[in-house]
């Protein structure tokens, strides 16, 4: 695909038609999510503002595109954004007379669809939302408590997906699916995963710290005196080691391939032996 | 309480869990933002934001991908936040009640995704026909309705009754049954943390949650500070890495990189 002239080639959506369905993809993505097709109905949608603009005068070539677009879709709402920008921008292409057979446009999406989906759920949910909470988190729980917290997240985190969506959206359409591959495949991702990380990792280790609450509720009591083992052995050593133990022990089941709800249980199972026989206090 | 109020928590139920834009989704799911919420209509936003965000902690880095959903947070949320007001409850104490909670909101889910697809043949269907306005009709209007009819009519329900019922159950769970539900949620929390590490613990980023973990155990740092700290660490570790210029630098996200770079990665996977 010659993606390289797009800027001097004139099109034929105007610019106000392409925002208006970046918009209706970001807003009503989910609004209908459903296993038959996932996003599929979501995709058809993007193209209500576009399509009367590829084909002005011919109503069965509409119904072509919008059929085409409404098959099997789904992946991260924000990062796959760009699959839709480049859907347009090929039936654009094809609308202009372009050679591009329809299983092409099928086919980069649903094989863009994977990675995308990957990388979005992971770096979105796994590591930006995270930290992004637990930042808030604290905020709103500091003092005498607060509702700054709350209130800064919901505005953050509205205007983060509104702006990257939106942007990724428009680089699909502009740069094509070369330059998406070559985004992905880039070393710059995963420097920036990585540093991400370490960000989070450092937030993680302080969340430990604040908000899990496990002591040992164990007394020893020989000729009179009484052991506080949480006092005088865990607290002189090394503060919060059951937190922190706790943790990772969960996170070793996890990467062990247990279930949350199995941890739950096993949470409320621990919880319950633990606290009545005063093994462990809250 | 009345009927008033809880259909208004029920209805920001639904705003959390349908996906709606503005709203569901990345923000007002969160409990932390629907707790918030929550407390506003029962007159205590401050409470309401506090335990909200508590019991968010358990549900950090819950991912839903391929349309799982393996624990509904926004129930728990909503119905969590306004047993703690209603009752008196700490915020411990709520977040343990709120979990099991959760768990049984996801059938709202798994009924919705699934009797969505009859909204799909009507879309296939007004496509066919050139009739593409009424797409806005079968993606959007139609399933929220449905939407709304399962989410604000059990948890309106759950909200007047069992507010009605969770100060008398305190009552009678008084002394040890109520500090085996603190230890509980005291615990959760760890679990919230684990899910996040699954996707950051990786590599040579790993050394750094002890890194924070001693930060915050001898300094008593706000996390903010301690974020900023994370930040500046990750930004000099970069650089640092990245001046040597070998590959091990692209490769230093480890796992993560593995995951950017499948294509074979499948998202029903959990």
């Amino acid at each position: 695909m010659a993606k390289k002239n797009v800027e001097d080639k004139k099109r034929l959506i105007p610019h106000k038609a392409l925002f208006r369905a970046a918009m209706i993809w970001e807003t009503w993505v989910q609004t209908c999510y459903n296993y038959e097709r996932m996003m599929g109905m979501a995709c058809g949608h993007t193209f209500l503002p576009v399509v009367k603009y590829l084909y002005p005068d011919n109503k069965e070539k509409q119904i072509d595109v919008m059929t085409r677009e409404m098959e099997f879709f789904n992946v991260h709402p924000e990062f796959g954004s760009c699959i839709l920008g480049l859907a347009i921008s090929l039936e654009e292409d094809k609308a202009m007379g372009a050679d591009i057979p329809n299983e092409f446009i099928t086919n980069i999406k649903t094989s863009l669809m994977g990675p995308l989906a990957g990388i979005g759920d992971t770096i979105w949910q796994g590591v930006l939302i995270p930290i992004l909470l637990a930042l808030c988190i604290d905020i709103t729980r500091s003092g005498n408590g607060n509702v700054w917290g709350a209130v800064i997240y919901a505005v953050a985190m509205l205007l983060i997906t509104y702006i990257f969506s939106v942007s990724n959206f428009m680089f699909g359409y502009r740069s094509g699916g070369d330059a998406i591959m070559d985004f992905l495949e880039k070393g710059t991702l995963s420097k920036l995963l990585n540093g991400a990380s370490i960000m989070g990792c450092m937030v993680m280790g302080g969340l430990i710290v604040n908000y899990v609450k496990v002591k040992c509720g164990i007394v020893i009591s020989s000729s009179g005196s009484d052991f506080n083992l949480q006092k005088s052995l865990f607290d002189a050593i090394l503060p919060n080691i059951l937190p922190l133990g706790a943790t990772l022990g969960i996170y070793g089941l996890m990467q062990k391939k247990w279930t949350s709800i199995k941890i739950i249980l096993l949470i409320v199972v621990v919880g319950i032996i633990g606290g009545y026989l005063n093994i462990l206090v809250a | 309480m009345l009927i008033i109020t809880a259909v208004l928590l029920g209805i920001v139920y639904w705003l959390g869990e349908a996906n709606l834009p503005f709203v569901g989704l990345w923000t007002l799911q969160r409990p932390l933002v629907c707790g918030l919420i929550t407390g506003m209509i029962l007159g205590h936003p401050v409470t309401g934001a506090v335990v909200g965000g508590t019991i968010n902690l358990v549900y950090l880095g819950f991912i839903s991908a391929g349309g799982s959903m393996p624990t509904d947070m926004a129930l728990a949320g909503v119905l969590g936040t306004a047993y703690a007001i209603t009752g008196h409850l700490d915020a411990e104490t709520a977040l343990a009640i709120a979990v099991p909670i959760g768990i049984l909101g996801t059938i709202v889910w798994y009924l919705r995704m699934t009797i969505d697809s009859v909204f799909v043949h009507m879309g296939d269907r007004w496509v066919a026909e050139g009739k593409f306005n009424r797409l806005y009709l079968s993606n959007v209007i139609l399933p929220q309705i449905f939407s709304a009819i399962i989410c604000i009519i059990p948890c309106a329900l759950a909200a007047k009754f069992g507010a009605e019922y969770i100060q008398s159950f305190i009552t009678l769970m008084a002394g040890k049954p109520l500090q085996i539900f603190q230890v509980i949620g005291g615990l959760m929390p760890a679990l919230g943390i684990a899910i996040t590490l699954q996707y950051i613990f990786k590599g040579e980023a790993r050394i750094f949650l002890f890194l924070g973990f001693m930060i915050a155990t001898v300094s008593g740092m706000t996390l903010i500070e301690q974020g900023i700290i994370g930040l500046i660490a990750a930004v000099v570790y970069t650089q640092v890495t990245g001046k040597i210029g070998t590959p091990a630098a692209a490769l230093a996200g480890g796992g993560s990189a593995a995951i950017a770079g499948n294509p074979n990665y499948d998202p029903d996977e959990e």
